[in-house]
């Protein structure tokens, strides 16, 4: 089959909703992975660092440990928060 | 002019009911039509974590179900469908128009590898997890979803046709457009379920403001071994809770929202998540605030009573209002009913017992002519001689369609639908 993407770009116009939200994920997504990069951190630890609400952080690095990009390391001392490391 | 199939019952709904009174049809010979408005059958039960009172793994009771549904030859399926214009003709002869969304793949190539998913830059909350993770745009909707293919979410895609290069089926197919199929059928079976009270509807409960009030669906995902986190977490900041609340009856037995009636699952299935809780995290505590708990089953008292020997505490108490404190722990006013004193407690987490209510359009699929009863559940007609029947002969309902109930008595109910709807095929109309 031929590429039918150029079709249905011929239909439908993308809204700019779509393209402020992939924007967005994206680059929290750079921000958490590149604040994993030094060390494994946990969801506070991270949200101060990029200055992000905690649930936001939280919300994002659930996500991307789902597709495979981060993965939950030992709870801390006070059996509260995971540390969040990048998967090699 | 679209094309005609003839089949003899329209089971309208994939979830356990539908699936029941399915099966039970064509294992007599009959040919079935069942319609799904999602993209996977298996309706709620599919996503819950295990069963009351036998703590049963959903998955495992409902997966092989869905299979011998998917499999049967005398099963049709349609998914990400819809019917509308359901119009009877006379005794045995309804014509209806199905419409069959387009899911952008091509469903019997799609081999649901997922390498779409990688591709895909657009991530979007996930429903199938109640809003706590995200998904892609083109996304296989769940791991043991019926059928395990993808589809593409067009709203939220940003066309980049990343997708199209990756498949190595070649599967994706953005020329599909909706289709339309006129259906002729002998009987109809309603089994639509039920949908969940939205618990924004109780402002002072501070569900969507709050992070760490959740519904029990949101709970029920957590304690699934497909969960979003790692473990069962909080999702205002990822930590694990360890003294949790539970607030029965939010959206049940309450004038104030319209829906006065008992949900009948939300004391069980609450029962249930909070002796999983105590499982999954061993140091936590488990209060739950109740105003009366109706354990009526069988075996349902004895499950209500080992919860309390595991340590779950019962306040009998109606809350009044749930407040956050700075760090997200969250402050629970309510009245302590058997003292009359209006007290407070804390919790770093709530979860709302969320009620059960009627699906919305189900009579419009019937051009309005199906009745429904007073909750807008479908209205059975007779309801201790033949609790299937409703207001039209040869439609019938199965399950939560017909008002609140577990899935044992859905199961029943659809037994019921499909021994009527058999009586119905038979002839037994016209001996009537
Ligand atoms: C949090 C929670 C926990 C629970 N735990 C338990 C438990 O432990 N044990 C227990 O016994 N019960 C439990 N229950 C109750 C259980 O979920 C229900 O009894 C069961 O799901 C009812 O099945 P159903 O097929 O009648 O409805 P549903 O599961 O709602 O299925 C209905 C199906 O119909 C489809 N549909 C709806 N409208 C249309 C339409 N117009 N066209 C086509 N398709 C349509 C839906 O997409 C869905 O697939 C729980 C419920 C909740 C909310
Ligand atoms: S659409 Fe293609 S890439 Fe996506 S799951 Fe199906 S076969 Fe795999
Ligand atoms: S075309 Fe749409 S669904 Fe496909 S990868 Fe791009 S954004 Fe995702």
């Amino acid at each position: 089959m031929g590429k039918t993407i150029d079709i249905i770009k011929t239909k439908r116009k993308v809204s700019d909703s779509v393209k402020e939200n992939m924007k967005a994920f994206n680059k929290i997504k750079r921000q958490i992975l590149k604040s994993l990069e030094t060390e494994e951190k946990t969801v506070p630890q991270i949200a101060q660092e990029i200055d992000l609400p905690l649930d936001v952080v939280t919300y994002h690095l659930m996500t991307l440990q789902k597709y495979g990009n981060i993965e939950a390391g030992e709870v801390d001392d006070m059996d509260e928060f995971y540390f969040y490391k990048l998967k090699k | 002019m679209s094309k005609t199939e003839e089949y003899d019952v329209l089971v309208i709904g994939g979830g356990i009911s539908g699936e029941e009174a399915a099966l039970n049809l064509a294992d007599q010979g009959y040919k079935v039509l069942i319609v799904e408005k999602d993209l996977s059958v298996g309706g709620k039960m599919i996503h819950l974590s295990k069963v009351f009172p036998t703590l049963d793994c959903s998955a495992c009771i409902t997966t092989p179900k869905v299979s011998e549904t998917a499999r049967h030859p005398n099963i049709t399926i349609y998914t990400y469908s819809e019917v509308s214009n359901i119009d009877k003709k006379s005794e045995y002869d309804f014509r209806a128009l199905l419409t069959k969304h387009p899911r952008y793949v091509i469903e019997d190539a799609c081999t649901g590898c997922q390498l779409c998913e990688e591709a895909c830059p657009v991530t979007v909350q996930d429903q199938y997890q109640y809003d706590l993770v995200g998904r892609k745009a083109v996304y296989v909707p769940f791991s043991i979803a019926n059928p395990r293919v993808a589809a593409i979410d067009i709203e939220n895609c940003s066309l980049c046709g990343a997708c199209e290069k990756v498949c190595p089926a070649d599967c994706i197919d953005f020329t599909q457009e909706e289709e339309e199929i006129q259906i002729k059928v002998k009987s109809v079976v309603i089994a639509t379920g039920f949908k969940l009270f939205d618990p924004t509807l109780i402002p002072r409960y501070g569900f969507g403001v709050f992070k760490n009030v959740v519904t029990s669906m949101q709970m029920e995902r957590q304690l699934v071994p497909t969960r979003p986190y790692n473990n069962v977490l909080r999702p205002k900041d990822g930590k694990v809770p360890d003294n949790i609340a539970y607030v029965l009856c939010a959206g049940s037995r309450d004038e104030t929202v319209g829906n006065p009636i008992c949900s009948q699952v939300c004391c069980m299935y609450s029962i249930k998540q909070a002796q999983l809780l105590m499982g999954a995290l061993p140091m936590a505590d488990v209060t739950i605030y109740y105003l009366h708990i109706r354990s009526f089953g069988k075996g349902f008292n004895e499950f209500y009573q080992q919860s309390k020997d595991m340590g779950v505490t019962f306040i009998k108490g109606k809350i009044g209002k749930i407040e956050e404190t700075e760090n997200g722990d969250l402050k629970l006013r309510y009245e302590d009913i058997e003292s009359g004193v209006v007290k407070e407690a804390n919790h770093d987490m709530a979860v709302l017992s969320v009620g059960i209510l009627a699906n919305d359009g189900v009579s419009s699929m019937f051009n309005n002519k199906l009745e429904l009863d007073q909750y807008n559940f479908v209205e059975q007609k007779d309801i201790l001689a033949n609790p299937a029947q409703t207001n039209m002969s040869g439609v019938y309902v199965a399950g939560t369609a017909s008002g609140p109930m577990d899935i044992p008595d859905s199961i029943l109910s659809a037994g019921a639908a499909s021994a009527e709807t058999s009586g119905y095929l038979r002839g037994g109309y016209d001996e009537k």
